[in-house]
């Protein structure tokens, strides 16, 4: 049995000490995100949950008595509610990819190392920062059937007019064409700071060894941008579960619901028609489903991680 | 053959490819922009001539629309509230997004990986479900329409997008950095803020450009916590565009989108220069 | 030290003394008349009132009308804020459900009123409070019945006309003389408006391509778009509800009136099923169109202003929509002043939509600020512009046919929810996804399960 000397204490609360700090200081990384983020959700949060499952009163806004269910059953039995999923689905299905791919493209083919390049790399990104209701409106004066240049142009190549918002399927490319019109610059401007962060040895290492650019791609870029494109990919979708105010500045959700995605339903029955309850368990199935697919990406993102 | 009679081709090929990338990177901006340049034509013509079929591209331009409207609907003030709000969210934003990232990125914490996925997942709930109960709890505590409840109300969703993205660029540093200074006797906060945040300057820089951007758009928050003192411009758009009496004014509109687009680009253009010089810097260091 | 507490204290006591006595003796002696004129505030202390109103006359308001208001009311301070409109009515809820409301004055669209009212936000103008802070000449009756009821809710007063607005048919002249179709009269059938209509679609410049078409308006996916579909109803005899409330237009007034309004389509210009508000404007203002069916208010932007339009103001004619077998259409769209009841200056807050509804009031704000009347009085008078003759003399029968014809949205405290299901489904149906009895059938359903 080993003698507990007076040093030897001091150092085992020594060594404590420190593993209690450097806990402390690696919590503490965390900390400011957390706090706000508990802090200003956790009420709204269990608000929306509250409400869903009960009868809503507008004269205190706020739940009133306990109907369970009730909302959910309101809500699924919509075809509103289906249609309006279903098109937010096409919608992502167009729209992420696209963006993805061209964005990162672009980023590659402004990175090339020239005088211009900053200047390129600020301009581009102001698509972004256009409001989204200005975008609307741009786009739908370029795309109207009668005063748009969109189509005037493909007059001049010898086309017909396009209905842009009159027919469904030209609506939705509307809007996919608007959103991508947008998101690009983001995407580009992540993707430029992915590359730029590369380090150049491997690359040099690569171009001596004779590798042509199209190996170097595949094999060093794409595996070291693995972890920037998934991110990527995850925030995209996250906001474009959300858009809606593109939607209503350009179509209205029209034709006939065509573009009715489904944040701009949400918002039409909370702020139109004043029914909060039926929205927040909307909100609520919106959230469970945004969950359940953000954690299958991330677990496949993970794996994709642990290959590369 | 010499080794440099073999890269010989090798060096021309790439240059006329390099010069096909460029001509290609400013004809993909050219695309890009050209809505912009629409916008921003738009914005100089009288009423009448927005909607001329076909388009005009002559007309006699009019600086009007910028001074009627700048005083109509309270520009300036907004203007101002705008970038206090983007700015105060986009810096608190990137510090606690950023530390959170790394946490998440580069140290080992029990329970930590977990609160980062439900951070992110918090990005689930859509936004219109979270602004009445923020109204109603600021209302409570008597902070509608103040700067401060618009900036933390910002960084319920400027913070899941910081953490995530720092993430990624923080998984691609070298694993052993700040484990050699912090072996050197540095604290983990001294080695996060002197190694890791230089050398991830570009992605610090364009995520916080980013987060200012998402910021400074943004509507319903805006429309719903505030009433005239912290009102931002984002909703003096919405009421130009939902003119119910007198018809959308197409001028005022893109008069007044010309006008949010400036500050922005400015100041992503001033922060490339840092971003190239802070590149320059990374390179020589090695 | 303690000396100074002592006669410090002292001193506060006495002070509160007096204060309590004199507030005593104030409330004892001048009660009426002090009241009323704390009411309406002194330069020393000025009474506060805050206003939320739709953002498009918001900072005209705030610079312009407000001034004027002063000139007979200087101590009672108005603050006004905008909000666009889509948001308008959430955020009046929001402030007005609140235990200490910031808006004294609430400006409600013309379908809210049922709303604000059974949520309790509202002061009866009409009730004992108010009218000891009544004008003698105010003179309720000189309002047009239209206008006026449009602030009106289970027989209570909530609110007054303010700006009032009413869809009318704009006729562009020059359209018609170069088609060789004589120009409209308020006796225009909807029949013979129809017949007329594929000859207004006509190649103006002789290029072989057609640049002239016979209507635009509402066609869009948007709450306002079924008032058109509603007034084509309406002078057909059609109703939206019946007396006991329920749906009363699933039926063959209400389909043939939604075929009619698809039926617009086909001559209306290119894209024209993506047109609302703004669009219809447009195609208007730039001579693209012989007709539009839009609201009133914009005729100011559409005939005389030159900045906005390509037309000159003996171009444009206004009346009342074509007539069905019942009569002339309209629709009412009316922005009501209303007093918020949990209000701390309510008396302030009652004079201020009371001046500008009086007749001076109104009479000034429609010379001043082109707004449209709702008095009798007003409308009867010479108009104070020229041009403003012939507008309201459609607005005049416009208000007439509206009466008759029971012509506005459903009035309902979940009226928003009804109007957005008539939207949806009336867009479902332009955009040929399902018959119209089907659209009408669906609508009415819901319609009946949200008023319930």
């Amino acid at each position: 049995m080993s003698t507990v000397t007076a040093t030897g204490v001091r150092a085992a609360r020594a060594r404590a000490w420190t593993k209690l700090a450097d806990v402390a200081s690696r919590w503490a990384f965390m900390g400011p995100a957390a706090v706000i983020l508990g802090a200003m959700l956790a009420y709204p949060i269990f608000y929306t949950i509250e409400i869903s499952f009960s009868r809503f009163d507008l004269m205190t806004f706020g739940a009133v008595e306990w109907i369970g269910f009730e909302n959910y059953a309101h809500v699924l039995d919509d075809y509103r509610f289906w249609s309006s999923m279903k098109v937010t689905l096409v919608y992502l299905v167009f729209a992420l990819p696209l963006q993805i791919v061209l964005g990162f493209g672009i980023a590659f083919l402004i990175n090339a190392d020239w005088r211009g390049r900053g200047t390129v790399r600020a301009l581009f990104i102001i698509p972004m920062v256009v409001a989204p209701v200005v975008a609307g409106g741009i786009w739908r004066m370029i795309l109207d059937p009668l005063w748009g240049i969109m189509n005037w142009a493909i007059g001049l190549a010898g086309f017909g007019p396009l209905d842009w918002f009159g027919d469904p399927n030209l609506a939705m490319a509307a809007i996919v064409i608007i959103d991508t019109w947008r998101w690009t610059p983001f995407v580009v401007l992540i993707a430029t700071a992915a590359l730029l962060s590369l380090p150049r040895d491997i690359f040099e290492a690569a171009e001596i060894d004779g590798a042509g650019w199209w190996s170097m791609l595949w094999s060093i870029t794409l595996p070291l941008l693995v972890p920037i494109i998934a991110a990527t990919f995850v925030v995209r979708w996250l906001g474009a579960v959300k858009m809606f105010d593109i939607a209503l500045a350009a179509t209205y959700g029209g034709p006939g619901g065509a573009t009715n995605v489904i944040n701009l339903f949400i918002y039409e029955e909370a702020f139109r028609s004043l029914r909060f309850a039926e929205s927040a368990a909307m909100a609520v199935i919106v959230l469970v489903l945004t969950m359940v697919l953000t954690g299958l990406f991330l677990l496949g993102t993970r794996k994709l991680e642990q290959r590369y | 053959m010499t080794a440099a009679a073999l890269h010989a081709p090798l060096r021309r090929r790439s240059r006329l490819g390099r010069k096909i990338r460029i001509a290609a990177g400013v004809f993909a901006c050219i695309v890009f922009l050209f809505p912009v340049f629409w916008m921003v034509l738009s914005s100089f013509k009288e009423q009448r001539d927005i909607f001329t079929v076909p388009p005009t591209l002559v007309f006699t331009p009019t600086l009007e629309t910028y001074v009627s409207y700048m005083q109509r609907a309270d520009i300036s003030r907004r203007l101002i509230n705008t970038v206090i709000v983007a700015t105060g969210s986009g810096l608190l934003s990137i510090v606690a997004g950023a530390m959170a990232g790394y946490a998440l990125a580069r140290i080992r914490l029990r329970g930590a990986g977990t609160i980062g996925v439900l951070i992110l997942l918090s990005r689930g709930v859509p936004p219109i479900a979270l602004a009445v109960p923020m109204f109603l709890v600021a209302r409570s505590l008597g902070v509608t329409d103040m700067h401060i409840t618009l900036i933390l109300a910002y960084c319920t969703f400027l913070i899941p997008y910081v953490m995530w993205l720092m993430r990624g660029f923080f998984l691609a540093l070298p694993k052993e950095l700040e484990e050699s200074a912090m072996i050197d006797g540095c604290s983990r906060f001294g080695a996060f803020f002197k190694i890791i945040v230089p050398i991830s300057m570009p992605g610090l820089l364009s995520t916080m450009i980013f987060s200012m951007i998402l910021a400074w758009e943004e509507l319903l928050f805006a429309l719903v916590l505030t009433n005239r003192y912290a009102s931002t411009i984002p909703v003096a758009i919405a009421g130009i565009a939902g003119d119910t009496v007198n018809g959308a004014n197409w001028g005022a509109l893109t008069a007044v989108g010309t006008i949010t687009v400036i500050p922005v680009v400015v100041f992503a253009l001033l922060v490339q220069k840092w971003l190239i010089q802070g590149l320059a810097d990374g390179a020589t260091k090695g | 030290m303690s000396g100074f507490h002592e006669a410090a204290g002292c001193v506060s006591r006495r002070a509160l003394m007096a204060a309590a006595v004199s507030a005593v003796a104030v409330t004892a002696l001048g009660a009426p008349s002090a009241q009323g004129q704390e009411g309406l505030g002194t330069p020393e202390q000025p009474v506060e009132v805050r206003m939320i109103a739709n953002e498009a006359f918001a900072n005209q308001w705030q610079t312009l009308m407000v001034p004027e208001f002063n000139k007979a009311y200087p101590n009672i301070k108005v603050t006004i804020d905008g909000v666009p409109y889509v948001e308008l009515l959430a955020k009046s809820m929001l402030d007005a459900t609140g235990p200490s409301p910031t808006y004294d004055i609430i400006i409600a669209d013309d379908p809210w009123v049922p709303q604000l009212a059974e949520v309790g936000a509202l002061m009866d103008l009409k009730g004992a409070e108010a009218a000891a802070w009544t004008d003698a000449g105010y003179d309720w009756d000189d309002f047009n019945a239209a206008p006026l009821a449009a602030g009106e809710w289970k027989g209570v007063q909530y609110g007054v006309p303010l700006r009032s607005n009413m869809l009318m048919m704009f006729v562009n002249k020059a359209l018609y003389e170069k088609a060789g179709v004589p120009l409209p009269t308020p006796d225009l059938t909807w029949e013979q408006y129809l017949e007329q209509a594929p000859k207004l679609v006509q190649d103006t410049d002789g290029d072989g391509k057609v640049d002239a078409w016979a209507v635009d308006t509402y066609f869009v996916r948007e709450p306002l778009t079924p008032t058109i579909w509603q007034t084509i109803m309406n002078s057909n005899g059609g109703q939206l509800l019946d007396a006991d409330g329920k749906p009363a237009f699933a039926n063959e007034i209400g389909a043939a009136a939604l075929e009619t309004h698809r039926k617009l389509l086909e001559y209306a210009p290119t894209g024209a099923v993506s047109h609302g508000f703004s669009e219809s404007l447009q195609a208007f203002r730039q001579g693209l169109v012989a007709t539009m069916f839009n609201w009133g208010s914009v005729y100011k932007g559409s005939a005389i202003d030159e900045k906005t339009t390509t037309l000159k103001p003996d171009q444009v004619g206004i009346q009342v929509l074509p007539a069905g077998s019942v009569g002339p259409g309209a629709h009412r769209g009316i922005w009501n002043g209303t007093v918020s009841a949990k209000s701390e200056n309510r008396q302030a807050a009652w004079t201020v939509i009371q001046w500008l509804s009086s007749k001076e009031g109104e009479a000034w704000h429609s010379a001043n600020l082109g707004v449209f009347p709702a008095r009798k009085s007003t409308l009867a008078a010479r108009p104070p512009v020229e041009w403003l003759g012939p507008v309201f003399a459609a607005l005049q029968q416009a208000y007439d046919a509206a009466e008759k014809g029971r012509m506005w949205r459903i009035r309902h405290p979940r009226s928003d929810a009804a109007q957005q299901i008539l939207a949806d489904e009336h867009s479902r149906f332009m955009a040929g996804q399902i018959s119209a009895a089907e659209a009408l059938k669906v609508a009415a359903e819901k319609i009946e399960k949200v008023l319930d």
